[in-house]
């Protein structure tokens, strides 16, 4: 009961001071690599300066009933980073933690990734700051849609998407869409994704990222020239991502040799079986005391094994500072968001260990949400055959487009991606002007 | 004496009007189909005209009211769809006419727009960027009611672009308080445009003159093609054609045309245009006069540059078997009469130029889907279009024994004729 009270009074903290753009904060720290970005592809300052700051903020207070009868105000947060390639898209969380100047960077990170990747939306993000392990489904369903309601004027189909994130699932995305179809008066499928399937939503969502991950993957082998043998993979991550990656590699007749969850690591040089690995997972939760003739290791052994591609798709930094110089993959294919730390990444290009950076590595996710979007306007559900060549098609292009400014500018593939999104958003600016 | 001259200059005022011409295509067709009176008067007259008075802040501090049209045809088979042009000659009589035009056009090639077309009077060569930004927003705001996507889709036209389409899109977006691509074509790529878009009126005269010649019994290894003009559709139509295996003998442009019985080499004529602004000095070929052009022994001739080209002037001196008319309205009533008796055929311009409104459309549907096509499968969609559309007024012709162009008019109105049928008159 009193863990209770902790917890829930941290809800009711009021917000940090809105800061400033100042050198601490998620979103200027974000925002700095992509100032180098904007200054080497050479974009007009005063382009630039407009997506310095989101577009739009909104806070909203949402007094909620609580199962005991008292009435809990939580706080309520949109922002809009920016919209000139299209509407808003972004990531809603329920979290207790929850900070406006993290959701800025969310929000201006899925400007960029978006532009990479070439969907049409400018980048969004927006949350209750609520701990959902505390309350009722029934209080947090009161939540979402009185949320739901504050936003009716800045949402939708064709003003801003919300995507599930931490804390949000199939069911508050229904939610979500239900409150604005009842409002709307007419069922509006778009203004989320993550819907379950038999309710407009997408197929192969689950596996959208691992899909798209593969895609690269072959195509940056194909760069740095070993795609005429069987590769060997390690992958750190067993869940969505990694687990998927890995049966997809495993099917396509590439040796997974490693691979990883929270309770460590296996690995096998003729290649693991992934098949009876991964089922037994799926049936007891966990990789320990899978079977089958491999070695066991911790999760940082597995990371200084030698092999041809390494993908970490598990957590944050799980490759920094003192463990990069121990890396001997040939390559790094960031299938988690940021799992090399920016020295890390330095070190690894010191060591001519290339890096595909996650903004266009795990983009598959993103991919596959406007695939959802397409899908509900046009009324109409894609095959799945349908949707993985139309996946590989914008993995395709937007490692050609990334490359090609690597290339012409000779920097890492990671600022080579940060350079297109900006170059490109500012381009569609320019076109569209300063209204009013 | 005086009043027979008074008649010629009449008359020829009347050949050159090329609305007057349209005007008269459409009472044939019209017979042929045995209209009657009060359904041909719905289909002559535009549903609804606005003009707008446009105030706009000049640079040197000064106002200045310019006058804005958007004329709206017909909407009987969707929403309007016809391009803005910004000129100092814009007259609403003019705008009335392109807006019909349209809605011909749209129905020949099946796609489900009407007509319509808007104008402001305006020197764009004396004005800053900044200035016709703020012509083209506030016309914008001031057309808002009768525009949108479901209602009437602009496009550009003379002395407007990719660039105005943008400030349109944009002024639109922020009104409505959402993103609304679909609101206009033409749009740079990264604002929702289409693929395929620029090549695509080119592209539609190669294909329909392709179908055309199949319907001749002529190989495309025997067609020699002149090609008047070397722009966006006789350039690309010309480079087009060439790749398909047509022998392309001339082009032109505004100051001259080239000549090869043997066959030019096109990807380098528009390699040296595209460094030298003009084809006056090619090494590779013999440099003829415009009119000459014209007359030089050929089958195929494209007319892609202006109109009133072929006239009863120089109509008997044509030696083309096949006439396909990439511009709008380069052969005149008059001229069509002579080319009829003789057996040449000709490709009118609403069916063969209309590959630019088609991909336009492509857009439209594309934005309205927010998932964008391949150049391939945009390109597949308007050959599809393209040769449904030809083999249809085709038909047509064969049915009623006529050219193809009396062919084209009847399938169009018959079409938004049909539509108004059954539609019935509301309220």
């Amino acid at each position: 009961m009193s863990k209770t009270k902790v917890i829930a009074a941290f809800e009711d903290d009021p917000l940090p001071a809105t800061p400033a753009l100042d050198d601490e904060s998620p979103f200027a720290t974000m925002m700095s690599l992509f100032d180098e970005a904007a200054d080497l592809v050479g974009v007009d300052p005063n382009n630039y300066a407009v997506l310095r700051k989101p577009d739009s903020e909104l806070k909203v207070s949402l007094p909620v009933m609580l199962e005991d009868g008292t009435v809990h105000v939580f706080d309520g947060y949109r922002v809009q980073h920016h919209q000139g390639l299209g509407p808003f898209i972004g990531p809603m969380r329920l979290e207790p933690t929850l900070k406006v100047d993290e959701l800025r960077a969310l929000a201006a990170w899925m400007t960029w990734k978006c532009a990479v990747l070439n969907i049409p939306f400018g980048g969004a993000a927006g949350g209750i700051r609520i701990n959902a392990k505390l309350r009722s489904r029934l209080e947090l369903e009161r939540a979402v849609r009185r949320y739901t309601a504050e936003l009716l004027d800045v949402i939708g189909p064709d003003r801003d998407v919300l995507t599930p994130d931490v804390g949000t699932d199939e069911a508050v995305m229904a939610w979500v869409m239900d409150t604005v179809s009842i409002h709307e008066r007419h069922t509006e499928n778009g203004v989320v994704t993550g819907k379950p399937l038999f309710m407009a939503g997408t197929r192969l969502s689950k596996q959208s990222v691992a899909i798209g991950l593969q895609t690269i993957l072959q195509l940056s082998v194909e760069r740095y020239g070993f795609q005429d043998r069987q590769i060997e993979v390690i992958i750190q991550g067993a869940g969505q991502v990694g687990g998927n990656l890995a049966r997809i590699l495993h099917a396509g007749g590439h040796k997974v040799c490693g691979i990883s969850d929270l309770s460590g690591g296996l690995y096998k040089f003729e290649g693991l079986d992934i098949p009876t690995i991964m089922a037994y997972r799926a049936a007891h939760g966990t990789l320990e005391d899978a079977p089958g003739d491999h070695a066991r290791l911790t999760n940082a052994e597995l990371l200084a094994l030698p092999c041809d591609v390494l993908v970490p798709c598990a957590t944050a930094n799980a490759i920094h500072s003192r463990t990069a110089a121990d890396v001997r993959a040939k390559l790094i294919v960031e299938g988690a968001h940021g799992p090399v730390s920016a020295l890390a990444d330095r070190i690894l290009h010191d060591n001519g260990v290339p890096v595909v950076p996650d903004i266009l590595a795990n983009a598959g996710g993103v991919v596959v949400d406007y695939f959802e979007w397409v899908q509900n306007r046009q009324g109409l559900s894609w095959i799945d055959p349908v949707i993985l060549k139309r996946i590989r098609r914008f993995m395709t292009e937007a490692w050609s487009a990334v490359s090609e400014v690597q290339l012409r500018h000779g920097v890492r593939l990671r600022m080579a991606a940060n350079m297109l999104a900006v170059e490109r958003v500012a381009a569609a600016d320019k076109l569209r002007g300063i209204y009013a | 004496m005086a009043e027979t001259t008074a008649i010629e200059t009449q008359l020829e005022i009347n050949e050159f009007n090329p609305f007057l011409a349209m005007a008269e295509r459409f009472e044939a067709a019209a017979d042929v189909l045995g209209l009657e009176a009060g359904v041909r008067e719905v289909l002559r007259t535009p549903d609804r005209e606005l003009t707008v008075a446009i105030p706009v802040l000049m640079d040197d501090k000064t106002i200045r009211v310019f006058r804005g049209y958007r004329v709206q045809h017909n909407f009987l088979r969707g929403p309007c769809k016809g391009g803005i042009r910004f000129a100092p000659d814009v007259h609403l009589d003019e705008v009335r006419a392109l807006a019909a035009w349209m809605t011909w056009k749209c129905s020949v090639v099946g796609i489900p727009f009407g007509g319509g077309k808007g104008g402001v009077i305006c020197n764009p060569r004396e004005l800053s960027d900044g200035e016709l930004e703020r012509i083209t927003r506030r016309y914008t705001v001031s057309i808002m009611d009768i525009l949108g996507p479901d209602r009437d889709v602009p496009a550009p036209d003379m002395n407007t672009n990719e660039q105005t389409m943008a400030w349109i899109m944009d002024t639109y977006s922020m009104h409505v308080r959402r993103t609304s691509t679909a609101v206009v074509t033409g749009k740079p790529l990264n604002l929702g445009g289409s693929l395929g878009r620029r090549e695509a009126t080119g592209r539609g005269v190669m294909i329909t003159c392709r179908e055309a010649l199949k319907t001749m019994g002529l190989r495309a290894q025997d067609a020699r093609v002149v090609v008047q003009g070397s722009g966006n559709v006789g350039g690309i139509g010309a480079q087009l054609l060439h790749r398909e295996g047509y022998r392309i003998v001339s082009l032109s442009d505004m100051w001259g045309a080239i000549h090869d019985d043997r066959g030019l080499d096109v990807p380098d004529v528009l390699n040296y245009l595209a460094k030298n602004k003009r084809l006056a000095g090619y090494p590779d070929a013999e440099h003829i006069s415009n009119a000459e052009q014209l007359f030089l022994d050929c089958e195929v001739l494209v007319p892609a540059a202006t109109e009133n080209q072929i006239t009863s002037k120089n109509v008997d001196r044509i030696k083309a078997q096949l006439i396909v008319e990439g511009a709008n309205g380069p052969t005149t009533a008059p001229a069509d009469v002579k080319l009829a008796e003789r057996g040449v055929v000709v490709v009118p311009d609403i069916l063969a130029n209309a590959g630019g409104v088609t991909v336009s459309y492509f857009e439209w549907v594309q934005d309205r889907m927010g998932y964008f096509w391949t150049e391939e499968i945009v390109n597949a969609r308007l050959e599809e279009t393209m040769v449904t559309a030809f083999n249809e007024v085709y038909r047509t012709s064969q049915k009623h024994s006529c050219s193809l162009r009396t062919a084209a008019y009847i399938l169009a109105i018959d079409r938004v004729a049909t539509v108004y049928k059954m539609r019935g008159i509301f309220a």
